[in-house]
């Protein structure tokens, strides 16, 4: 070892508090780092494998009603590699508890191996073809503590059906159990999937020999567009609600939302870390020089040349960041697998895929050796300037002039003796003072921003539900229903108003801009809904056209008067042309996480999209959310984010 | 052998709005080998001139010889070099490393050089051997003083610079560190150069250059040079 190291780590050994600090800064930094990157790739790993394991389809399309041979059929399509029909249905299960609404999204089977999306029996037994049972996922029976072997009561078109519960699975469909995109969080305990063998659900779901759910499978290499054109070709006829890519669909888009959260965090909170440590270390290093000009004097006197000793302040860094990101990513690593396992509880994964990449060390190591080494040099570039001669004698006093306030001679003449001090340090060093009042600033900002982001979002609540929406209760029908309906409520329900509205996919287009919304269809004198203009005035529905929400005009690039090409995604009827009623404020977001698939915010007259889509049918939408619910969705979604960002805020 | 050689030295700062000139027109030459003592008050010029000599500063005019080589030319690098090959340093006050031994503090200048002496030698040299393996704080003055010489001699140079390296001691490790300047000089044929407010430290030098004001105001060959140990200020 040199003599210039043996000074170093003694210099270090003497300053252990001031280097220690440093360390544990970097070493949190490197192992949230490093646990962080280490568990997104390995629950990304199992993702896959997952995936891999069950089959997990490439194109999910959700039809009105298609024949299984025309199911089948689609095999032929280019491009694809196996499809499998289900039927799907949304049915309330009959508990006791009749304040809380629970459904269960009952999905056919066939139960063979070759089946996509196949469900990975976690316990229980496999299901038989001549008995009433089915497999429950696996985070509805856990929130509702039903076990394989219990059994389950639900109402199918007005029957009841009483189920064994033959086994608890897991899907990869319904990772992220979600009930659709307007929900803003799972609702394990609410919202359920069961799967039952296909003759059984044939025999208690009136559809005949259809399928109204497709999963495709693509062949290596397929074009998907091409692919998704022919299949939508084909199915046309049969009235497509929805087709949505591998990409979109629910709760493989909210895990992947999940995942790049992850990456981003364990990309970016590092950072902030290795930043601190190196402003840190920039800090300590830039006193350090000063403290020492003597002995860099004596040492370039000696005959050490600029770089010997800038390495020599630099080293001092460099070991912070080397010592730093070797313990902290070795901490990551002890960490990573307690992480990866609790993210797979978190999103119910049955399969652990652990690996301890050793790369992450290095990588560790050389992110942190980086950050410290350009803080070090910046930290310690004064070696540069200390001429030798000069060091040897004492540094001459900053040059002293007045400062802005000693002006002011009525307020400056006030001042005691040591406050003028106070005000001349503090104009004099303006760098300092600058930098002291950006943090002040900063964690006032952020505490602030913490304490009044709740009332904002009450606020935000409030107003949505008392001008926007004022509706108590939305019921959605699985069916259309006739406009009768609304009238029966009257009778069945003890209500002050009720009125229907009709809500469906479209694809609107204007010039080449293309976007596929969720179209609502409201009365022209709605007393539920209300919509205010850009410049915040009141308007009504207008007799034609449609209001488009702020986005979407932006999306689409359109204004007031703008015609807009309307394509039924469920019908054969030509497209229509409409024009642009006005631009509306966007009111609070039904669903916090908005999908690209699912953008909402698009309403028509009630007449419009009555024509374009059927004749007096009243669309459906399954379940009934009220206004309590979705308040206290929202309430989970918040203390949520405020549990996921207070360890950030902490730091 | 003429081994350095001053001409016409000026060195002049600007303090404020004030031209503060440190060194005028100075010029004198050593012979290799040479005890010369720079003599003046405080305020003369005499460390300004021992800086520009030991390349740690330049002038404002003039020039320096090495041998043949003209310093005040160098750029940093070979000024750096010089320092390093050409040239040992003594200060008033020591200056040695003090999370350094004794022992490291001169290893700490022999690591930089290619054909430093050998290390036992030097220390036996400045009568360091039993506390060798001390620290600064664990040494006194001279002892630290003696850790200053060693580690200029350490790196075997030609031309030992020395700034009051009594200063700061009291009159016997005075005395017996100009006596171990002495006997470097003599045993060890270093050239060397004493400055130092302390007229009677002259009386041991071969040449004596005396300097008031930034000027030389004389330079003298003193024929009969007496040792360390006659001293008496």
């Amino acid at each position: 070892m040199t003599k210039m190291d043996l000074m170093l780590v003694r210099m270090i050994k003497n300053s252990k508090s001031q280097f220690l600090a440093v360390l544990i800064i970097i070493i949190t930094g490197i192992c949230v780092y490093t646990s962080m990157s280490m568990a997104s790739a390995n629950l990304s790993d199992t993702l896959d494998t997952y995936y891999e394991e069950n089959r997990f389809p490439h194109l999910f399309v959700q039809v009105l009603g298609v024949p299984v041979q025309v199911a089948e059929r689609l095999e032929r399509v280019e491009g694809v590699g196996k499809v499998t029909g289900s039927l799907v249905m949304d049915v309330p299960v009959l508990t006791e508890d009749t304040e809380k609404r629970k459904t269960l999204r009952l999905i056919t089977i066939k139960g063979d191996e070759q089946e996509l999306s196949r469900s990975t029996l976690l316990s229980g037994r496999a299901l038989s073809d001549n008995r009433k049972e089915i497999w429950l996922i696996n985070q509805y029976a856990k929130a509702n503590g039903i076990k394989a072997g219990d059994e389950i009561r639900v109402q199918i078109s007005g029957a009841d059906y009483t189920m064994e519960v033959a086994g608890i699975v897991a899907n990869p469909e319904y990772i992220y159990l979600l009930e659709s995109s307007q929900s803003i969080m799972p609702d394990d305990e609410g919202f359920g999937i069961g799967y039952l063998k296909e003759p059984l659900g044939r025999l208690i779901v009136d559809e005949g020999q259809n399928y109204n759910y497709i999963r495709i499978e693509y062949e290596p290499g397929a074009k998907e567009e091409a692919l998704i054109e022919a299949v939508e070709a084909q199915l046309k006829p049969y009235g497509i609600i929805s087709s949505v890519k591998r990409e979109d669909q629910l709760s493989n888009a909210m895990i992947q939302e999940e995942l790049l959260n992850l990456r981003r965090l364990s990309d970016s909170l590092p950072l902030l870390f290795l930043f601190v440590a190196g402003f840190i270390l920039m800090m300590i290093l830039s006193r350090m020089v000063k403290k020492d000009r003597l002995k860099i004097g004596i040492l370039k006197a000696i005959g050490y040349d600029n770089q010997q000793i800038l390495l020599h302040y630099v080293k001092y860094a460099v070991m912070a960041g080397l010592a730093g990101g070797l313990l902290g990513s070795t901490l990551g690593m002890a960490l990573a697998g307690a992480m990866t396992k609790l993210y797979l509880e978190f999103f119910n994964l049955p399969l652990l895929t652990v690996n301890f990449d050793i790369t992450y060390i290095f990588k560790a190591m050389f992110l942190a050796a980086l950050f410290c080494l350009i803080s070090g040099v910046v930290g310690a570039r004064g070696v540069l300037k200390i001429a030798p001669s000069e060091s040897m004698r004492e540094e001459p006093p900053k040059k002293g002039k007045r400062i802005l306030l000693e002006r002011v001679h009525f307020l400056w003449k006030r001042f005691s003796f040591s406050r003028k001090l106070v005000m001349k340090n503090v104009f004099r060093n303006k760098k300092r003072t600058a930098f002291v009042i950006s943090g002040v600033a900063l964690t006032y900002g952020m505490i602030l921003f913490t304490v009044t982001m709740p009332s904002v979002v009450d606020q935000m609540m409030n107003l949505h539900f008392t001008e926007f929406q004022k509706m108590d209760y939305n019921i959605g029908f699985y069916k259309p229903v006739d406009e009768r309906a609304v009238r029966d409520l009257y009778h069945i329900i003890p209500i002050d108003h009720a009125e229907g509205k009709i809500e469906y996919p479209f694809e609107l287009s204007r010039g080449h801009r293309e976007v596929t919304v969720n179209i609502l269809g409201l009365k022209k004198d709605t007393q539920f809904y209300s919509f205010k203009d850009t410049s915040n005035r009141m308007i009504s529905m207008p007799e034609r056209g449609i209001l488009l929400s702020e986005n979407l005009a932006k999306t689409l690039k359109a204004e007031k008067g703008d015609l807009i090409r309307i394509r039924s995604l469920l019908t054969e009827k030509e497209d229509v042309e409409i024009p642009v009623a006005g631009v509306v404020k966007q009111s609070l977001g039904m669903n916090l996480k908005s999908m690209r698939a699912q953008l909402s915010g698009l309403e028509a007259s009630y007449a419009m999209a009555k024509e374009t889509v059927s004749k007096n049918k009243i669309l459906y939408e399954q379940g009934v959310l009220s206004r309590q619910e979705y308040d206290r969705a929202v309430t989970a979604e918040r203390e949520l984010a405020a549990q996921i960002s207070s360890p950030a805020i902490f730091y | 052998m003429e081994i350095l050689r001053v001409e016409n030295l000026c060195k002049s700062y600007q303090m404020g709005e004030v031209e503060v000139k440190a060194l005028t027109d100075a010029s004198f030459s050593v012979e290799k080998g040479e005890f010369v003592v720079v003599l003046g008050p405080s305020g003369s010029g005499k460390s300004t001139l021992l800086n520009i000599i030991g390349g740690m500063d330049s002038p404002t005019s003039g020039k320096v010889f090495f041998k043949d080589e003209e310093i005040t030319g160098f750029d940093d690098k070979k000024l750096t070099e010089y320092r390093r090959k050409r040239v040992g340093f003594v200060f008033q006050y020591y200056n040695v490393m003090a999370n350094l031994t004794a022992e490291e503090n001169v290893e700490l200048a022999m690591e930089i050089v290619e054909n430093p002496l050998p290390i036992d030698e030097v220390i036996e040299a400045v009568g360091l051997s039993s506390r060798r393996d001390h620290f600064p704080s664990q040494l006194s003055g001279g002892e630290q003083q003696r850790v200053s010489i060693a580690r200029a001699i350490a790196k075997n140079p030609e031309l030992l610079l020395c700034d009051e390296p009594t200063g700061a001691l009291d009159y016997n490790t005075g005395i017996s560190i100009m006596a171990l300047l002495s006997k470097l000089n003599r045993e060890m044929g270093k050239t060397l150069i004493v400055i130092t407010h302390n007229s009677d430290i002259a009386l041991m030098a071969d040449r004596v250059i005396r300097m008031r004001s930034g000027q030389i105001i004389e330079n003298t060959v003193n024929e009969n040079p007496i040792n360390a140990e006659e001293i008496k200020w």
